[in-house]
């Protein structure tokens, strides 16, 4: 009897006690319903407000640029308009190979410079990697006009090259090597040190360990940096803009004077001809997409490695 | 401490009639000045299996990879007392690093094959990095190690498929045919079970039970059962007060783990800590 009475008590402040915890609980919950509601409106209120620029841009871009795309458009040099013909524009296919040229010889001057410093950059512990990647990062930020300058200045003044595709090309290589050496450091030390350790277990040399396992493993990764890298620099006008000449005529030649489609942009958005200021949305059309291209190319790429690791 | 020391010299001298593969004379580990493990004096014996047991902190795992100058590339190791090679000090006498982790080869922790080669690629990557080019002679040593792994009838009609596509034991089981494959004298094993599960920790177990005729295993293992039902000499390590892993005792498996010399030995299988 005593006992069952002492056992009584504490059932009932339990379940006093559970009541409490049964309306604190859902008043608290109703609480944060309502602020988890207020706060999924707002997020989406943002999304729109960042949306609606974009999708405008990109809208403008198509609606204007896409009439331009003809076969004029790619296929002729430009033309002057004149008084007679305000319409002769031409087409701007020497800006189109320009760009391209301009970008394959940056990217066979960048990537390999690049490559081998990420690489030295990752394995490297000594003072010198470590001024070499501050060095990286801040020339990652640097503004490029700084990058035109400097090739003017060496390339132009210093070596007598006259204006060409090579010195827009060295102006665009020293824009991508902090991209390609930064991501190609960060694919490297993601590869697995066990990796690394198993190598050197069964007697390899480091630097074969570099090479036959360590640099096969960070490729992918190594690839998407440069794909981006070149993205980056293919959209930019400061670098080439005192270098390249601004050639009128289609040329692959790396010692020509060549144009390129943000010079092409620059140039021609400041044209009295109002055929001429249209003519810019086509150029620009083209760049995004080679822009976009390129970057969906990266992702794919870096899907790929994705499933690998997977 | 020096009495420990001597009941170890006095078991190494009962124990080992025949050949040490390896001998550890008053090892110790430091990263930085701070030690690691010490006081590791033992005989590795030729075609056993020896295990270095100990809670986590003992210093196993650095020991182990004393044992092939793994600790080299780590700034501010330092491996100081002798360790032998066939008579020849590792770290002081005329053998090149590169030439002694082909005649002591490792498996580690968890399943390490090179995720961008081949299943025949990783068994003789081993070789090819050591300037042999000859294919027959490259396919010769990829058959017989993955047979000497037990992997061979799995793998034989997909060599050329990535590796990365085997299960986690065969993974761990293509390793143990790529550290084969070189031909090694001892063959270190860190952990080399405990990522995986029973059914493939067991298929290992009875490899190393057949392997030890012509390789020497040290292996490392949290497991206990494992080290007793596998290992034929048994190194027992605990963390000292100033949080440096010391050797506590060596002996045959037997021994340590049904009438060990030191109590702790005994706490320790009878796992009342650790």
């Amino acid at each position: 009897m005593n006992d069952l009475t002492q056992l009584d008590e504490p059932i009932e402040v339990a379940q006093s006690m559970r009541e409490e915890i049964r309306r604190v609980s859902h008043s608290t919950r109703a609480r944060r319903l309502l602020i988890s509601r207020v706060m999924t409106i707002l997020c989406a209120l943002a999304l729109a407000i960042a949306a609606v620029p974009l999708i405008l841009l990109l809208w403008q871009l198509v609606q204007r640029g896409a009439p331009q795309l003809t076969g004029t458009f790619f296929t002729k040099v430009p033309a002057t308009p004149s008084l007679l013909d305000p319409n002769a524009t031409g087409g701007l296919s020497n800006a189109i190979i320009g760009s391209i040229a301009l970008n394959i010889y940056a990217a066979v001057m960048a990537i390999p410079v690049g490559v081998l410093v990420g690489v030295f950059l990752a394995e490297s512990t000594s003072k010198f990697a470590s001024a070499l990647r501050i060095i990286a990062q801040t020339m990652a930020g640097a503004p490029s006009i700084l990058m035109g300058l400097f090739a003017f200045s060496f390339v132009l003044q210093d070596l007598h090259v006259g204006f060409s595709a090579i010195a827009g090309s060295f102006a665009l290589a020293v824009l991508m090597l902090p991209v390609i050496i930064i991501s190609t450091e960060i694919a490297v030390l993601n590869v697995p040190n066990t990796l690394r350790e198993a190598g050197l277990a069964l007697g390899a040399k480091p630097h074969k360990v570099s090479l036959r396992i360590v640099l096969p493993s960070a490729l992918t990764g190594i690839v998407t940096g440069s794909i981006l890298a070149i993205s980056r620099a293919i959209g930019e006008t400061a670098p080439v803009l005192l270098v390249i000449g601004g050639g009128y005529l289609n040329s692959w030649q790396p010692f020509n004077p060549v144009s390129a489609l943000p010079l092409s942009i620059y140039e021609n958005a400041k044209s009295p001809w109002p055929s001429q200021r249209a003519q810019v949305w086509g150029a620009a059309l083209v760049l995004v997409a080679f822009v976009f291209v390129l970057s969906l190319t990266a992702r794919i790429w870096a899907s790929r490695k994705q499933k690998v690791n997977n | 401490m020096s009495e420990t020391q001597a009941t170890n010299q006095q078991a190494v001298i009962e124990r080992v009639p025949g050949h040490s593969a390896m001998q550890l004379k008053d090892v110790a580990v430091s990263f930085n000045g701070r030690v690691a493990v010490r006081d590791a004096t033992f005989d590795v014996a030729k075609n056993r299996v020896t295990s270095l047991i100990g809670p986590s902190g003992s210093g196993k795992t650095t020991l182990l990879r004393a044992l092939n100058r793994l600790h080299d590339l780590t700034p501010g190791a330092k491996v100081s007392g002798q360790i032998l090679l066939e008579g020849t000090d590792i770290y002081r006498g005329d053998v090149t690093v590169t030439e002694l982790r082909t005649r002591v080869g490792m498996v580690f922790q968890r399943p390490n094959p090179f995720p961008t080669m081949s299943i025949y690629d990783n068994v003789v990557s081993g070789l090819r990095f050591n300037g042999i080019k000859k294919k027959a002679l490259l396919d010769e040593a990829a058959e017989t190690s993955l047979r000497s792994a037990a992997l061979w009838d799995s793998v034989e009609t997909r060599l050329k498929v990535a590796a990365s596509n085997l299960s986690g034991g065969e993974q761990q089981r293509l390793c143990i045919a790529r550290a084969l494959a070189m031909d090694p004298e001892v063959l270190l094993m860190d952990e080399p079970t405990s990522a995986l599960d029973p059914i493939a920790t067991l298929k290992i177990e009875e490899l190393m039970t057949t392997l030890k005729e012509r390789v020497t295993i040290v292996i490392v293992t949290h497991n206990m059962q494992q080290a007793a039902r596998i290992s034929d000499d048994c190194a027992f390590l605990l963390m000292g007060e100033d949080r440096a892993g010391e050797l506590i005792e060596f002996d045959t498996t037997e021994k340590i783990f049904n009438n060990p010399n030191d109590p702790r030995t005994l706490d320790y299988t009878l796992g009342r800590f650790g």
